[in-house]
């Protein structure tokens, strides 16, 4: 009896452990001869589909390393303090002008590119970076509204349905600050980009206001609880988690408000200071490439940059969801949400009030 | 009374186990979204197979995860014993300034760790995460043991030096054995605390050193995935394996020590 | 008999034996004050010192010297913040303490076979991940789990339980049981079972002799239990987002906002130093309160 417990609880123990550790990881090491090579990434999760990876690392034989990190600041924290050992770092938009002020990120050799030319035109020389000087775009998306139309009744059209109190205890804003000011900002009629400390203050009130109406401040699961028609309407990020929440359930609709909205990208940058730009540039032309940047749509959900993937996309429904690809015309009136320099400290006031109201 | 007691804590252990229960189950659920059930599937183990990044997490978390348990369960064990049963004095400086990293916040704690290792110029990898786990598992493993030392009647050890033992047979045959089961109560802790640890792990670790939960945490943007579910699950049979292998007679045999004084 | 007097009077009094030389104790605590002072001091003297800095606006500090900081958390909103988390942290403390209280005792007194499967049975449900059980309890708590539709079932017109102050309660309760259950374990494994009987022998009932015997002298691993739950619950952010919505002020979710989003780590470091401050002040008041009972009862 004890031996054959033993048995079962050894093959238990020691398979499942062995069988997680030891062949996920040996599925990485199969490079190809010469490969001495090594290329360290540090970006969103789910951001660089497993094929890409090993597709560059097929072709190159360098051995790729990705590290995720959970908020920009977080990344920017650990590139600040020095010798992190990372070759290319994915911002997002704002936080490439953080990182050149601080001097985080290398200047871009245009020279060493190729296929630069692939990018959408938005995403060239854009108002974040200007020049591509510093990030070359891989990855986008907006920042709209994600609702379940089964329990508001209505479409929804705009940030003002925010504010609706026949929604109260059922709405739900992100945990981001400058996310929750695009809300305020835009439903005012103001720029989401202003650094006037009376705009922002009229934000601050606005949002004041809708406290009392929402279940929460929520940028983890929000997707989920408007699928479950917990929720019936949350400010959201598109792209992976809007795009299943869409596709699982068709009450479920993600818009960019009439009010505008707003762009986010997330780009590739040259870490400071390493050694392995060799490497650095081969991925980013690898990225560069319509066919590599087309899964991003086929095995990450999420809108590419590069103006050439949109026909090699294999499953072109995921072109046409919105709450992946935003239809071109409902973006007449997005901008790209950059970092507010010396007009931070007026948010941080706003939002420190807002959150002990 | 003891009826009372024994039904809570039977009703608590049902309580610990209902998320786990959830947590198996849903490894198993077809749907994508975690609020519908909608049929059973495998294909979430099988995604979690190929997932190369979530097995070098794992294998990370349980590398810092042992090692930080047993650093931290000795140098709390030498330390309880210093000091419950030597005359040392500033023994509450010493306890306060052990409580620090359990009170700064972790993201506190884990940006300036970061700014001595670089200062130090040591660079981020296994080493600083492990450094930084027995940082905040050392209270805890210390109080537990500290604790337990402390309601060990002393006059054991003057009994032992009485009868002719030497400091070190009192304390390899005494107290040690009696503490048995408080050691193990401080190394699963301890385990249990780095294995789950996000903040600190975030500053300490380096490239190719992420640990399990740190890997799972920068997934909240883009959403959790249901293989997660089967990851828990694995996880939970892989430790009850771990008991069977052990045997629950074996562990008794271990831990139970010498039997209770007779009165 | 006698065991249990010698016991008993040895366990209350200070101890009358000769404590060896204390040369032996200082080499014992030698690892441990290493790693405290290299890990724990030199990193608090740096929070110190940041927290006197000028903020860089770009993020970190520009050195220097101000009290600026110290200054701006005289406004209100940081006492209600500082309250709201106090408050969050003590429920949890108290509630965690007499559930782990329970839960201990029972495992002390099983059989020395049990004892270390039940041990072991606590802490298995946390080597899955933090996050994957806390998505669990939403989706059991919310309305597309099976909580909802029992509680309908048997009349009680539920919506969902998340986000709620129960939510939050339960999930940080079973966060930090085990945290309050192997302290409380330790120390109470230490007793003397004979105790038990003595005390029944004499005349106590069950609560008496827990008020008066069993609790008393697990006090070390209760008030390590209480220490441990209460204060890191003050840096919790995660349960109260998830699970409660995020509406309230946390001291654990302003500090990460200020050293992220808000690129103040000075600001962030003084707020750290002020509840380091005050919780450190409220452990010494407690041990300061805690020895006085001591005496008193020893004279």
């Amino acid at each position: 009896m004890n031996t054959r417990h033993r048995a079962v609880g050894a093959v238990l123990a020691v398979g499942v452990l062995s069988a997680l550790t030891a062949c996920a990881s040996g599925a990485g090491t199969d490079s190809a001869g010469g490969g001495s090579s090594s290329l360290s990434i540090y970006a969103w999760a789910g951001e660089i589909p497993d094929s890409v990876i090993s597709g560059f690392e097929k072709e190159t034989g360098i051995t790729v390393t990705v590290d995720t990190f959970d908020s920009n600041e977080t990344m920017i924290s650990k590139l600040a303090a020095g010798n992190s050992g990372y070759d290319i770092v994915e911002p997002s938009q704002y936080a490439v002008q953080l990182l050149v002020d601080r001097n985080l990120v290398a200047q871009i050799d245009k020279s060493k590119l190729e296929g630069f030319d692939n990018l959408a035109e938005k995403f060239v020389d854009p108002s974040f970076d200007p020049d591509n000087a510093h990030a070359i775009p891989w990855a986008w998306g907006t920042t709209g509204i994600l609702y379940n139309q089964a329990c508001t009744g209505k479409e929804i059209t705009g940030w003002a349905d925010m504010w609706d109190p026949a929604y109260s205890g059922k709405i739900y804003m992100l945990d981001n600050m400058l996310s929750a000011y695009i809300a305020g900002l835009q439903v005012e009629g103001l720029s989401a980009t202003t650094t006037s400390q009376d705009d922002i203050e009229k934000a601050t009130q606005k949002l004041i206001e809708q406290k009392p109406l929402l279940a929460g401040y929520n940028s983890q699961n929000y997707a989920d609880l408007v699928g479950s028609g917990d929720a019936c309407i949350a400010e959201a990020y598109s792209g992976t988690t809007a795009a299943k929440a869409v596709m699982a359930n068709p009450d479920v609709h993600y818009i960019i408000p009439e009010e505008g909205g707003t762009l986010w990208t997330d780009s590739f940058s040259v870490v400071e200071g390493t050694s392995n730009t060799d490497a650095a540039y081969k991925w980013l032309n690898y990225t560069l490439r319509p066919e590599v940047a087309a899964l991003l749509t086929d095995d990450a959900s999420l809108a590419s940059t590069n103006a050439g993937a949109l026909e090699l996309v294999k499953d072109q429904s995921l072109v046409s969801n919105p709450a992946i690809y935003a239809p071109a015309d409902s973006l007449t009136k997005s901008e790209f949400i950059v970092d507010p320099g010396a007009a931070l400290s007026y948010f941080q006031d706003g939002w420190t009030r807002l959150r002990a109201s | 009374m003891d009826r009372i007691i024994s039904w809570i804590a039977g009703a608590v252990f049902v309580f610990l186990y209902i998320p786990i229960a959830a947590v198996i189950v849903y490894s198993f659920n077809a749907s994508e979204v975690g609020y519908r059930f909608d049929g059973l599937t495998l294909r979430w183990y099988a995604e979690l197979f190929g997932d190369r990044m979530l097995g070098d997490a794992l294998r990370t978390s349980l590398v810092v995860g042992l090692a930080a348990a047993v650093l931290s369960t000795i140098i709390g064990l030498l330390s309880a014993y210093g000091l419950v049963r030597f005359r040392v004095r500033g023994r509450a400086v010493f306890l306060a300034a052990i409580l620090i990293p359990l009170i700064v916040p972790e993201i506190v704690l884990g940006v300036s760790l970061l700014t001595i290792f670089s200062s130090a110029g040591i660079p981020t990898g296994y080493a600083t995460l492990v450094l930084g786990h027995v940082v905040i598992t050392l209270p805890l493993s210390t109080l537990v043991l500290v604790g337990a030392m402390s309601t060990l009647d002393p006059s054991l050890g003057e009994a032992a030096a009485d009868l002719g033992a030497s400091p070190w047979q009192t304390f390899a045959r005494v107290i040690l054995p009696l503490l048995r089961p408080s050691l193990m109560a401080a190394f699963l802790l301890s385990f249990a605390t780095s294995f789950s640890n996000i903040v600190v792990s975030t500053f300490t670790s380096g490239v190719g050193t992420t640990t399990l939960p740190l890997r799972i945490y920068s997934t909240l943007r883009t959403g959790l995935t249901p293989e997660l579910n089967a990851l828990g699950t694995l996880l939970v049979l892989a430790t009850l394996g771990l008991i069977l292998v052990v045997g629950v007679s074996q562990m008794r045999r271990i831990l139970a020590g010498p039997p209770t004084p007779a009165a | 008999m006698t065991t249990f007097t010698q016991t008993r009077r040895a366990q209350t009094e200070p101890p009358r034996i000769r404590r060896p030389s204390a040369v032996a104790g200082y080499l014992l605590l030698l690892p441990a004050t290493a790693v405290i002072v290299v890990l724990v001091i030199v990193p608090t003297l740096v929070i110190l010192r940041d927290s006197f800095a000028i903020s860089d606006p770009l993020g970190g500090t520009l050195g220097g010297f101000t009290l600026d900081n110290y200054a701006k958390l005289l406004d209100p909103v940081y006492a209600k913040t500082l309250g709201y988390s106090l408050g969050m942290a003590a429920l949890n403390a108290i509630v965690c303490v007499v559930v782990g209280y329970i839960v201990a005792y029972f495992i002390a007194t099983r059989s020395a076979r049990t004892q270390p499967v039940l041990l072991v049975l606590v802490i298995i449900p946390f080597l899955t991940d933090f996050l994957v059980r806390t998505f669990a309890w939403i989706t059991l708590l919310g309305s597309g789990g099976p909580l909802i539709p029992l509680l309908r079932a048997v009349g009680i017109d539920a919506t969902s339980l998340v986000p709620s102050q129960l939510a939050v309660t339960l999930s940080l309760l079973y966060a930090f049981l085990p945290v309050a259950v192997f302290p409380i374990y330790a120390s109470l494994r230490a007793v003397d079972p004979a105790l038990r009987e003595a005390a029944s022998d004499l005349g106590a009932t069950a609560v008496q002799t827990h008020l008066r015997v069993f609790i008393p002298l697990a006090a070390p691993g209760i008030v390590s239990a209480v220490v441990l739950t209460f204060v890191p619950t003050l840096g919790v952010f995660v349960i109260p987002v998830l699970l409660g919505g995020g509406k309230d002020p946390l001291v654990g979710n302003l500090i990460v906002t200020l050293f992220t989003e808000f690129r103040n780590e000075p600001l962030g470091a003084a707020l750290s130093m002020v509840v380091l401050a005050l919780m450190l002040l409220t452990i010494v008041v407690a041990a300061l309160l805690a020895r006085l009972r001591t005496s008193r009862k020893a004279s």
